[in-house]
């Protein structure tokens, strides 16, 4: 039962300190509370974030946000107790728990516990049924582990091709209670998405939020002088070409709903163009060619309107399109170059690069054009920002001691932090649609290659090892 | 300063429409690479479509809960298929576009037609810079057919959007004082690459230096 305490505790510290943020922050428009999102209701009862959270919304305070990388969010301690081989070949299993294990880390949610190394020997913990898993439930929850899981795979026949069962099952120390499980079936190209999928279950089931296990990385690898497309899982697992037509394909950003990327296409020859290509189907076509130079698309959150850089009145100026109606709405007027638009998540704000001061600094504006202000003052080079979908942060390159690098600043200015040091280009943040790591490239090893780091700046994890030149990542919303 | 904005879409929406109208006013305020008075919008070519707008698919419907079944007692078996991606591939004409690169460049080279270096962050053309573009239109004043395409170029440092921007000010540039001594603009196009299609791969100021440009592509095919 301490252990019940210790939860409810921790829930209880988050929401208070939430309701302080929200004091301190209320004019932040741009900061969400998660329970705002529309999976909110889908919740189930038995989370106590969930009840907490309701209260804050209705005593007023609606911009306000949980982070879980905060330093003194307690995270969940977690032991995987095996995905257990069952009638199948011995390293199937271990394959599971190994994708299992490193999501579960990544999901920033979960502190996940070596079981062994507490003395803990997990190999008789069966259906969690028995006397045997009884005595491994009464250990882990001496030791403090808080969630334990664990699984059993196997094949449903001999052949090569025959279908994979994984189950997975949960027993939370807390209520000492045998929650229940997963069971999953398909064919042996889908073992990483079972691990995937029932890691999102377990961040779903401890936050309300779906998790980013099976979230995907859109980004451009060079093929000799081409830019191509490619999607990858979020791990950078599951590479798949999208465009192969020899010209430069850039930047590319996903739709709201995940079924398309938008980016810039050099396939006229004489003006570059912003197309959309379907990743179902890969159907691909123009939707602005305007002329000129159309780059840094972004979709609004909502999808009703597209934002991006176009030169085809002169120089680099922002446009705003209503993908409805098919209106265009110039947004910025100006002889410096606008570029790199980037939506908050109520899409009633932007923050965009401009030059007008001499370099390139972020500037904010309303989604109108209007109440242009700018956001940086530090350094002489900030550019490619990106809005987290939490909104109490924007991520962006600094130039710093020569050397680019990722910064996160505070729409309101205030707070700004330095995420990565040392030598090469880093370019091109993205964020996780948890807010909580951001994708990025860098030349740091020579080449340019992704990498994912913790949103504090945490926890470096490089992605792509294949290839020449891979770049401008742009990171999938959760599905 | 809404208002303005607003009057001003509502101009530019016109003039997409209305091909030939000049576009937003402020023209006159361009600077630096940009100073090419007289630049219509719409001239560049509004071919694929009347507003230069394509189809837009409803891109809003968010999957709600995350497609999650949540964990529960007696869970009944999900089947997972491989996901919904991805189409087949067509790389037949990744080779010809590179093909017509070959061909581009090696034009330009039999041309002699030289490049245009710039300094850091900058596309304020060099005295050498002067001396290789007055050379270059003195070619190009002697081969009345031949069509150039000015590309803009940058070094790896900075971020791939704004070195797009940048190397779109240096093609740009380029473009304007080869007009200045006498080359037709209409025989001129501009493209920027930023740093997307580098000369030189190493990460040392002399392969910046070499990044750092203005080139001009013979114009080969369409």
């Amino acid at each position: 039962m301490t252990q019940v305490k210790l939860i409810s505790a921790w829930f209880g510290g988050v929401l208070l300190l939430a309701g302080a943020v929200g004091i301190l922050e209320s004019g932040a428009a741009d900061v969400f509370l998660e329970a705002t999102r529309p999976d909110f209701q889908k919740i189930s009862g038995g989370v106590l974030l969930l009840a907490g959270a309701v209260g804050i919304l209705e005593s007023g305070a609606a911009d306000v946000f949980l982070e879980a990388t905060r330093p003194d969010f307690q995270k969940i301690s977690l032991g995987v107790a095996g995905i257990h081989s069952v009638g199948g070949p011995d390293w199937l299993g271990g394959r599971i728990e190994e994708v299992l294990k490193k999501d579960v880390k990544r999901s920033l949610v979960f502190d996940l516990v070596d079981l062994p190394g507490l003395g803990i020997q997990t190999s008789d913990i069966g259906n969690g049924v028995g006397d045997g898993s009884k005595a491994i439930f009464r250990q882990a929850a001496e030791k403090g582990v808080s969630v334990l899981v664990w699984g059993k795979a196997g094949l449903k026949g001999s052949d090569k091709e025959a279908d994979v069962n994984m189950e997975g099952f949960v027993y939370d120390s807390g209520s000492d209670e045998l929650v229940g499980g997963k069971r999953y079936a398909g064919s042996p190209s889908v073992v990483r998405l079972m691990a995937h999928r029932f890691a999102d279950e377990l961040v779903f089931r401890y936050t309300g939020e779906p998790g980013i296990a099976r979230t995907k990385i859109a980004y451009v690898a060079e093929q000799g002088a081409a830019r191509e497309l490619f999607v990858m899982d979020y791990d950078g697992h599951d590479t798949r070409q999208l465009t192969a037509d020899g010209f430069l394909n850039l930047m590319p950003q996903w739709s709201p709903d995940r079924r398309f990327l938008i980016f810039t296409s050099y396939r006229n020859r004489n003006t570059q163009n912003i197309d959309m290509i379907e990743l179902a189907t890969g159907k691909r076509w123009t939707v602005i060619a305007l002329g000129g130079l159309n780059i840094t698309p972004s979709l609004s959150p909502d999808g009703n309107f597209l934002a991006f850089a176009s030169s085809h009145e002169g120089n680099s100026e922002l446009y705003r399109l209503d993908t409805r109606t098919k209106a265009i709405h110039r947004l910025t007027t100006n002889p410096s170059g606008d570029l790199s638009p980037s939506w908050s998540p109520s899409g009633r704000e932007l923050v965009f690069v401009s030059d007008r001061g001499g370099g390139p600094q972020l500037f904010l504006m309303s989604s109108d054009g209007s109440n242009v202000r700018r956001l940086t003052f530090e350094g002489d080079y900030n550019a490619a920002p990106s809005w987290s979908p939490r909104g109490n942060w924007i991520a962006y390159v600094c130039r710093t001691q020569k050397e680019y690098k990722l910064c996160v600043i505070s729409p309101d200015g205030q707070k700004r932090m330095q995420l990565t040091t040392g030598q090469g280009v880093d370019d091109s943040p993205s964020w996780s649609p948890d807010g909580r790591h951001l994708v990025f490239s860098s030349t740091a090893d020579g080449k340019s290659h992704i990498y994912m780091i913790d949103a504090d700046g945490k926890d470096i994890e490089r992605l792509t090892f294949q290839g020449t030149h891979n770049s401008a990542p742009s990171w999938s919303p959760a599905s | 300063m809404n208002k303005t904005l607003s009057v001003c879409g509502v101009g530019l929406m016109l003039s997409l429409a209305l091909i030939g109208m000049p576009g937003c006013s402020k023209k006159a305020v361009q600077s630096g690479g940009d100073s090419q008075p007289g630049q219509g919008m719409a001239k560049e070519g509004i071919d694929s479509s009347m507003s230069g707008v394509g189809t837009f698919p409803d891109t809003s419907g968010q999957s709600v809960g995350g497609g999650l079944g949540g964990i529960d007692k007696n869970p009944s078996e999900e089947r997972l298929g491989g996901g919904t991606m991805m189409a087949k591939l067509d790389p037949s004409g990744a080779g010809r576009q590179l093909d017509e690169m070959r061909a581009e460049q090696a034009a330009s080279a039999a041309a002699g037609l030289r490049d245009v270096f710039f300094g850091y962050d900058s596309w304020t053309i060099s005295e050498d810079g002067r001396q290789a573009m007055t050379r270059d239109a003195e070619w190009m004043k002697s081969n009345m057919s031949a069509l150039v395409k000015v590309e803009g170029h940058c070094d790896e440092r900075g971020t791939s959007a704004y070195n797009l921007v940048l190397g779109e000010k240096r093609a740009k540039a380029v473009r304007n004082y080869l007009v200045e001594l006498g080359v037709g603009a209409n025989r001129l196009s501009v493209v920027s690459y930023g740093k997307e299609r580098p000369a030189c791969n190493e990460h040392a100021e002399s392969c910046y230096q070499q990044n750092r440009r203005g080139h001009l592509a013979l114009k080969t095919g369409k």
